[in-house]
């Protein structure tokens, strides 16, 4: 016999795990094998628990092993399985070794150091040879670490302060958590070995040991993954879920009353959303907006108390700065989107997971919001938190809309309908100040204009500025400069707008109008041209023919539309329903033809269609009275229709350059509605317009996770996560349940992740 | 009337100014031929209900105009659409060659990737045929559209044109909703497209 090592261990019983990994150890632990066959019961058979069954079982083994002259040893496994006893044979030419094992509940003191061990081994083997040669000994001492997780986490909750101070941990904003958050290790084993030791040489007895752990020559470390592990990234989106069910709102959950004069401000602003649903463009003239926001500010300003708020500032403000990082230098930027460089870039398929998913870019506003809401919401205060974040978010919206400053991270141009619902009311926002700004911009500045552009955070005195002096102002730059008077909302300047609008109109309006013929209207001084076409002339004088400037069509959100379209619908489909829906769209139309007029004094509508409608204008080769090959056109059969709506849009047309035209989308109103829209969302409204966002980066991260362990069965997985969550996210209003089942399958492939990386 | 309907689609009819979009769906839906249609002014909007292989269909179709100037608003429509009829006019090659700007217009503005275009050669009646064919289909086979000429005057076609389109559609798992659905019945079609995981053979055409 080479050697033989002894350990006698004592099992608590608790152990339940029995992977073929801890077979192989348990053999090679305790008997010092690398190579061995075992026999053990198939899972649901039962244990071979008596002894004659035993010693049968052994006696097989043993003439197994003779006659097939096998040198592997053999083991079975006897008793109950818990206990993973193995008892075997090994065959070798003139040698036999038996391995046995012994648990005892009890260890016996005498077998609790080497001496004694030793001597229950020289009495069993009972050797003939005296004096005894001396027995070789490998020592080995396990160590089990269990329950442990209380002492040590290795993924911490971020420590908030480290985040304030600028020195983020593993955590930032903007950046979802992965991984286990328990350990997936449930259980540490240490074995300390002495490999190679001969009697004598150390001394271990029931008073004095050479054995100290911290010499033994050999340390190795074995771990035991938990199952299922409570892991970060599913925690967060399954909390995050869970707001979706809260049914209070902002104030309710601050408890106070946020807009306290709320009250009558709404009744304002859904009077004015009633006259949004009669069909024709109504010009809103009186809304008195910007006081209400004014107070609005204030009030809340005063009423929040630093030591009330739900979030503390540093937490508050180091957020604001990762979502408007514009805000850092002294006067925002004005780039319409600010992306980060490291994001993937916007041709992969990885940053077009939004569309699947009708989220939101992973470089927008919309999508950082989400993740913010999401950590607040688990870190930082929970619902009150994301309420208050919210409501400095709404905030933040006025306070860019009344100042001209565009927010951050948002493609420019009209709402994505690809995005969520909040991502195209957050771009229609800035769609509205964009041109609210460039109106201001047009205007020439005066001392006063300025005050538009430095926020006073007083209503009254804005409106003090709006005296007679600016009305000076505007008349002198009256037809030159754009429509500034939109841009005025405030009540003081309700009567001005009207008196500015109707006089705009009778002006050149009636001139060109009722005097009627081409031929007047020549004499006309020509306006607001962009530029001249390339080979077109005008046909009754041969002037070139100019493109007008024209008015940007309205930028709608898909809520919008759906009205909008929604109404053209309930024309029915009768030829009046038919001719009603093609008026109400007419605007346009004839906005581009006054414009055209204005552009091009004078001109037919042959010349317009030539411009607007090229398949309209037919030309054809004649020969004239002298023979000569002339080009000859004329409208197309559709066009010549007697009054129809092309002929009846043009004979109403005045030459009004768009400048001067009624605004196609009133500005001031769209934004007024999207910022209500904003100030009444229930915290449990925001979770739903943003789980899509939270989902898509939850997926983004596992995506990201997985490629570093490159498990092919879980791309496999993800794969499937995105083709489902597509699907469900498609639908307006996804049912709770097939939310879930997605989060759970995130959840349940970042386990897989987590324990791989271990 | 409505009670046996098994669900309504949203159709839009898209293509160049004056390849005859209105009039075949003007064709499609009251079987006749005006030669004094107005250009389309935004969007036009019919009803009809169908049926194809026993099922009933409301059909919610949307007519836009062709005209550059007012694309900018249609792309709106696109929004939640079914299916998608793209309509080139056949003695025209101008109306052919920007079918390219057209399908790019579909992938960007339409909300879904499962959705069914189908392709339409128009005014085959009459004689000064600028596309062939054998054009149209292999555009379409390129584009994994269906594909059909036709005419609004003659009538060839049009009929056809909407079945194929509508049979194709609710043969497309997930890509309705049965009007029965807030019901409380469930059609086994939404169960496969949505619980299924792997893609159902539908994945997306990008
Ligand atoms: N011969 C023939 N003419 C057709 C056919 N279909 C349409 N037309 C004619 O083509 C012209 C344009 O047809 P519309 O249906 O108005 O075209 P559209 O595509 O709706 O045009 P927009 O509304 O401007 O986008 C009209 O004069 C029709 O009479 C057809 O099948 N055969
Ligand atoms: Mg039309």
């Amino acid at each position: 016999m080479d050697t033989c090592i002894l350990t006698f261990s004592l099992l608590n019983g608790s152990d339940l795990l029995f992977a073929f990994v801890c077979l192989f150890v348990c053999l090679f632990f305790r008997y010092g094998l690398r190579e061995f066959v075992v026999i053990a019961p198939a899972a649901n058979n039962d244990a071979v628990l008596s002894e004659s069954k035993c010693n049968l079982l052994l006696s097989s083994v043993s003439i197994a092993l003779g006659n097939t002259g096998c040198q592997v040893p053999l083991f079975v496994q006897i008793h109950h399985k818990w206990r993973r006893m193995y008892v075997g044979e090994c065959q070798g030419p003139g040698v036999r070794t038996d391995f046995e094992m012994v648990h005892l509940r009890k260890v016996p003191n005498q077998y609790t150091h080497l001496s004694g061990l030793l001597d229950i081994f020289k009495s069993k083997i009972g050797c003939p040879l005296t004096p005894l040669p001396p027995v070789s000994i490998a020592i080995r001492f396990t160590y089990v670490l269990q329950d442990w997780q209380q002492y040590f986490w290795p993924q911490q909750p971020p420590d908030i302060d480290a985040l304030v101070g600028g020195e983020v941990g593993g955590l930032e904003f903007g950046k979802l958590p992965f991984g286990a958050c328990e350990d997936p290790i449930s259980e540490l084993h240490l074995a300390t070995t002495w490999p190679h030791l001969t009697e004598g040489i150390i001394v271990d007895n029931d008073v004095y040991s050479d054995l100290d752990p911290l010499q033994a020559p050999h340390w190795s470390v074995r771990v035991r993954k938990a199952d299922n592990p409570q892991c970060l990234l599913g925690d967060f989106v399954t909390e995050f879920f869970k707001i979706c069910r809260r049914k209070e709102s902002t104030d309710e959950i601050l408890g106070r009353s946020t807009f306290e004069e709320e009250g009558r401000e709404i009744a304002d602003i859904s009077h004015a959303l009633s006259k949004l649903t009669e069909p024709a463009p109504v010009p809103i003239h009186k809304l008195s907006v910007s006081n209400m926001v004014h107070t609005a500010k204030k009030k809340i300003r005063k009423h929040r108390g630093v030591e009330e708020s739900p979030l503390n500032n540093d937490v508050l403000n180091t957020i604001l700065l990762f979502l408007f990082p514009d805000a850092t230098s002294e006067k925002p930027l004005d780039g319409t989107s600010s992306t980060d460089n490291n994001n993937p870039s916007s041709e992969s398929e990885e940053y077009n997971l939004y569309n699947q998913f009708k989220s939101a870019p992973s470089d927008s506003l919309t999508y950082k919001l989400a993740l913010c809401l999401c950590m607040i919401n688990f870190y930082h205060g929970g619902l009150k938190g994301v309420a208050h974040l919210w409501q400095e978010f709404v905030l933040e919206m006025r306070f860019r809309w009344e100042n001209n400053f565009l927010i951050p991270g948002l493609a420019s141009g009209p709402p994505d309908l690809r995005c969520c619902l909040l991502h195209q009311k957050l771009q229609m926002l800035n769609c509205c100040i964009e041109r609210k700004k460039a109106r201001d911009e047009g205007r020439k500045t005066s001392p006063s204009d300025n005050v538009t552009n430095t926020y006073s955070g007083d209503a009254g005195k804005a409106g003090d500025q709006l005296g007679p002096d600016n009305l000076k102002d505007m008349d002198k730059e009256k037809g030159e400069v754009g429509k500034s008077w939109d841009s005025w909302s405030d009540s003081e300047e309700e009567f001005f707008e009207c008196l500015s609008d109707t006089e705009e109109l009778k002006g050149n309006g009636q001139e060109g109008g009722k005097k009627g013929g081409p031929k007047e209207m020549a004499s006309l001084k020509p306006e607001g041209r962009l530029y001249q076409h390339g080979k077109l002339r005008l046909l009754h004088n041969g002037e070139p023919l100019y493109i007008p400037v024209t008015q940007e069509p309205a930028p709608m959100t898909e809520d919008l539309l759906e009205e909008q379209s929604e109404v053209l619908a309930k024309l029915g489909t009768s030829a009046e329903g038919a001719h009603l829906r093609a008026r109400m769209q007419s605007a346009c139309l004839l906005s581009d033809m006054e414009s055209f007029k204005a552009a091009n004094p004078g001109c037919f509508l042959e010349d317009f269609v030539r411009w607007y409608s090229p398949r309209d204008y037919i030309e054809e080769e004649v020969i004239d009275e002298k023979g000569n090959m002339v080009l000859k056109g004329e409208l197309s059969a559709r066009m010549k229709i007697p009054s129809n709506m092309w002929v009846e849009a043009w004979e109403t047309a005045k030459p009004i350059p768009a400048r001067r035209q009624r605004r196609l989308f009133d500005d001031t109103r769209e934004a007024e509605k999207v910022l209500h829209y904003l100030a009444v969302q229930k915290p449990a409204d925001l979770a739903r317009h943003l789980l899509p966002c939270v989902i898509h980066a939850a997926v983004l991260k596992v995506k990201e996770e997985e490629s570093l362990e490159n498990i092919s069965s879980v791309k496999k997985i993800i794969k499937q996560i995105i083709s489902h969550s597509s699907k469900v996210l498609h639908f307006s209003n996804p049912e709770d349940k097939k939310l879930e089942e997605i989060i759970h399958q995130i959840t349940n492939v970042e386990a897989v992740i987590a324990r791989a990386a271990h | 009337m409505d009670e046996d309907v098994l669900t309504t689609l949203k159709i839009l009819i898209i293509g160049e100014s004056g390849v005859g979009k209105s009039s075949l769906l003007l064709r499609f839906t009251d079987d006749t031929f005006d030669p004094e249609l107005a250009a389309t002014i935004g969007v036009d909007f019919k009803v009809k209900t169908i049926s194809v292989d026993g099922n009933k269909a409301k059909l919610a179709i949307w007519d836009t105009a062709g005209q550059e100037r007012f694309r900018t608003l249609t792309p709106s429509y696109y929004r939640g659409a079914q299916g998608v009829i793209l309509v080139y006019d056949v003695t025209r090659r101008d109306t052919f060659v920007k079918l390219d700007n057209w399908l790019n217009e579909l992938e960007t503005y339409c909300t879904r990737n499962d959705i069914v275009n189908m392709l339409v050669g128009n005014k085959i009646d009459k004689e000064n045929r600028e596309v062939d064919r054998n054009e149209g289909l292999k555009f379409a086979r390129k584009h994994s559209m269906l594909f059909i000429e036709a005419s609004a005057k003659t009538c060839d076609g049009v009929q056809c044109a909407f079945e194929e389109l509508v049979e194709k559609i609710i043969q497309t798992p997930g890509l309705w909703e049965s009007e029965n659905q807030n019901k409380g019945v469930k059609l086994t079609h939404r169960e496969e497209g949505q619980g299924g995981g792997a893609c159902g053979g539908y994945c997306s055409v990008l």
